[in-house]
């Protein structure tokens, strides 16, 4: 069985339907790649498998399925498998009102267990220890006010029971394994002294500080210049091959995606669209999203000044998955059976969420 | 579109496009060339022209910005510059691209700032169509500021979230005493059609567009003046994979609608290459190759441009697998301190003992091809 497992996780702010439905695993000492545009649903994925959104009244799921969007403006039960999602009773009224609260459910089971409905206190312990996370910008998820060597050695206390000196070496050698040059320098340096590959660097040290067995790395390269960038992809694959590390990467980054995943997953607009392993995917994108994505990349090897073919529109142009493919507004191909109901994931180990495309094998 | 060397090509000439091109300082100069070329797609009819035979419009000749250090709290003294750019040299071709890559902190903003000068040059000189543009000061640089302008990167920055599209498109023109209301509406509309937005934005706010649109809007506003070079300082970075190829072929369309030359600042290689003719790789404030863009990216001679090209991930499994990567070691040098000789040489990793000693000199390695480095990688 997969290390991490998600299943049908949804999560709604208020009206707003951010992952709807979405499913995918990652097995130990693979990359499993969540790709997609901005307002996609990526990076709430990965915050709800962290335990880190603000939560929303009833959205943690109990015992019995409790009903999820507050407004259920989109209640749209989960395509692939009808799970126990479908009592979608109105809650009784309120829900907008405490704004800002994550309405989660679904399940993300993590070596047998459901993060999902842990406590808060549950979870914390495992967060830091057993699963960890690198950000997309390091300047504002360090601790600007606190030196570097404190807020690696904070983990190391919390989870590893390490004080003092002991604490102190291994927040060094930590530096040193992420290739930070005069580590026990460093220790004392705040963040605004380092460079952003530094610094990115540093929150990789205090991710991996205690050996978790998943990492999910959101956008870890994307505020990095491209020499710093390929340092640092190159320094979380050594992880992933060294230590049988799982790495679930978010990224908009289809080159990172070739060079890093071994799995992937598309999404638009909150469900997978997509999903196929690495060379599966760029040799046969089948989704109209993903070719469109592939066809607006600028590459290398292209004749120079071919024109480009960009998917039209953008992302505000969409209907509801309960309506027809929320890609429709923006696709090329588009027919009447897209518009007609809801498209389901159909196909595996290649899947693709397209009434039109032929089955892939 | 844009234009493109190709020598060996067949070219006959067809005449640009040049009725909104009011300021065009130098007549009636570009004429477009087209090229039959077996590997260009069909919908490209119109090939563009070497341009080497068009007339130079932009020349920046050994520009230098430094930034003065200063220390002191009563008395404030220079302790030292930081040498943002320092002795960059370019010509552009009307209605040709120059694309300017490097990474952060190299000094490529700072150049296209001052070229347009935003920022005051310390040393150095531009000219735009002949007019030396860091000669000119007061009311008759102010005039002179509707024949270049700029599209920033971040969209929603730059635009005024209180003045609506109309207030938007029709402030440059306002500033610069063109027209009447009523002309100057017409223009917007105009204007708002040719990066394909409809006339009725003219009353919306910034923040009711997507990233995209507003991106069109930057433009937009940069093209009102319908002025002669653009500076386009990373016109894409902030917006959607989906959307930025929107945004590139609209910057290709409308340098042959309105003769535009640019002038396109970017970090992504991939990015610079698909929009320009010429490639200028910056490092730590000065030009280490220069190259038109099918050669720079083919046969790259600097150290620093192989290595920049060697870390672009690209969108294939099959050729990451083989990809041969360069991987530099440690951060850009402080801009305030380079290293003696060449400024790379601390990440290079082909550097010897005259890289310390001797700064290379700027030599044309091939017909067309510059590079500072002192082998011959």
């Amino acid at each position: 069985m997969a290390l991490l497992e998600v299943e049908e996780l949804r999560v709604a702010f208020g009206a707003a339907t951010a992952v709807d439905g979405v499913s995918f695993s990652v097995e130990e000492g693979k990359i499993v790649g969540l790709v997609g545009e901005s307002g996609c649903g990526k990076s709430v994925t990965s915050l709800a498998v962290m335990g880190l959104l603000p939560k929303g009244r009833g959205g943690r799921r109990s015992k019995a399925p409790q009903p999820v969007q507050a407004a259920a403006a989109e209640p749209a039960p989960g395509a692939v498998k009808a799970t126990a999602a479908a009592p979608q009773a109105v809650p009784a009224g309120g829900g907008r009102r405490r704004g800002g609260g994550a309405y989660v459910s679904g399940r993300a089971v993590f070596d047998g267990t459901d993060l999902l409905t842990l406590a808060p206190a549950a979870m914390r312990r495992r967060r830091g220890r057993d699963l960890a996370m690198v950000f997309q910008d390091p300047l504002s998820s360090l601790n600007p006010v606190v030196p570097i060597g404190r807020q690696i050695t904070e983990v190391l206390e919390r989870h590893r029971g390490l004080k003092g000196a002991k604490a102190n070496q291994e927040a060094a050698n930590l530096l040193d394994r992420v290739g930070i040059p005069d580590p026990t320098r460093r220790l004392k340096e705040y963040p605004h002294q380092l460079s952003g590959g530094m610094r990115q660097r540093v929150l990789i040290a205090i991710a991996v500080a205690c050996a978790p067995r998943l990492l999910i790395a959101d956008e870890p390269t994307t505020a990095l210049d491209v020499t710093i960038q390929a340092q640092i992809l190159e320094l979380l694959k050594d992880l992933v091959d060294h230590e049988g590390t799982a790495l679930l990467m978010i990224t908009h980054d289809l080159g990172v995606v070739a060079g890093m995943c071994d799995e992937v997953n598309v999404l638009y607009s909150g469900r997978v669209v997509e999903s196929a392993p690495v060379r599966e995917l760029f040799a046969r994108p089948t989704h109209p999203y993903t070719i469109g994505l592939l066809g607006s990349i600028p590459k290398l090897d292209l004749p120079i000044h071919e024109p480009l073919t960009p998917i039209r529109g953008s992302i505000a142009d969409v209907i509801r998955w309960k309506d027809g493919c929320a890609f429709a507004p923006r696709c090329d191909r588009v027919a009447e059976a897209c518009v007609s109901g809801e498209p389901a994931l159909v196909g595996s180990p290649h899947a693709h969420r397209c009434v039109l495309a032929e089955e892939v094998a | 579109m844009s234009t493109e060397p190709r020598d060996e090509a067949v070219q006959d000439q067809a005449p640009q496009d040049q009725a909104v091109q009011d300021h065009a300082p130098q007549g009636e100069p570009a004429v477009e060339p087209e090229v039959a070329d077996a590997e260009v797609p069909a919908q490209r009819a119109e090939e563009p022209a070497a341009p080497a035979a068009r007339p130079v419009l932009l020349e920046v000749e050994d520009l230098k910005v430094h930034f003065p250090i200063r220390r002191g709290v009563v008395v404030e003294r220079t302790v030292g510059h930081v040498r943002a750019v320092d002795g960059v040299s370019l010509s552009v071709p009307q209605g040709g691209t120059f694309g300017l890559v490097g990474e952060s902190g190299c000094g490529k903003t700072t150049f296209g700032r001052a070229v347009l000068r935003l920022e005051e040059p310390t040393a150095g000189r531009v000219t735009l169509g002949g007019d030396d543009v860091t000669a000119l000061g007061g009311e008759r640089l102010r005039k002179f500021r509707s024949r270049m302008q700029m599209v920033f990167q971040d969209p929603l920055g730059s635009l005024n979230p209180r003045h609506n599209v109309d207030m938007l498109l029709s402030e440059p023109l306002k500033v610069h005493g063109v027209g009447s209301k009523a002309e100057r509406r017409k223009l917007a509309v105009e204007t708002l059609d040719a990066v394909g937005l409809p006339k009725s934005v003219l009353e919306r706010f910034p923040h009711e567009f997507s990233g995209g649109q507003r991106q069109r809007l930057g433009i937009a506003r940069a093209l009102m003046l319908r002025p002669d070079l653009i500076v386009c300082d990373e016109p894409v970075s902030a917006l959607d994979v989906s959307i930025q190829a929107q945004v590139m072929n609209l910057l290709d369309e409308l340098q042959d609608e309105f003769g535009l030359t640019y002038l396109v600042i970017a970090h992504d290689l991939a990015v610079v290459r698909h929009l320009s003719d010429r490639v200028g790789v910056m490092y730590l404030g000065k030009l280490v190759e220069e190259a038109d863009s099918e050669s720079i990216y083919e046969h790259p001679r600097h150290p620093y441009t192989k290595a920049l090209l060697s870390a672009v991930p690209q969108p294939d499994p099959e050729k990451e697998a083989t990809r041969e990567r360069i991987i530099l070691k440690g951060d850009l040098p402080s801009p305030a301190n380079p290293p003696s000789g060449c400024r790379f040489r601390t990440r290079c990793p082909w550097a010897e003992d005259i890289c310390a000693e001797v700064e290379p000199e700027w030599r044309e390695a091939a017909s067309g091809h510059k590079v500072a480095c002192h082998f011959d990688l």
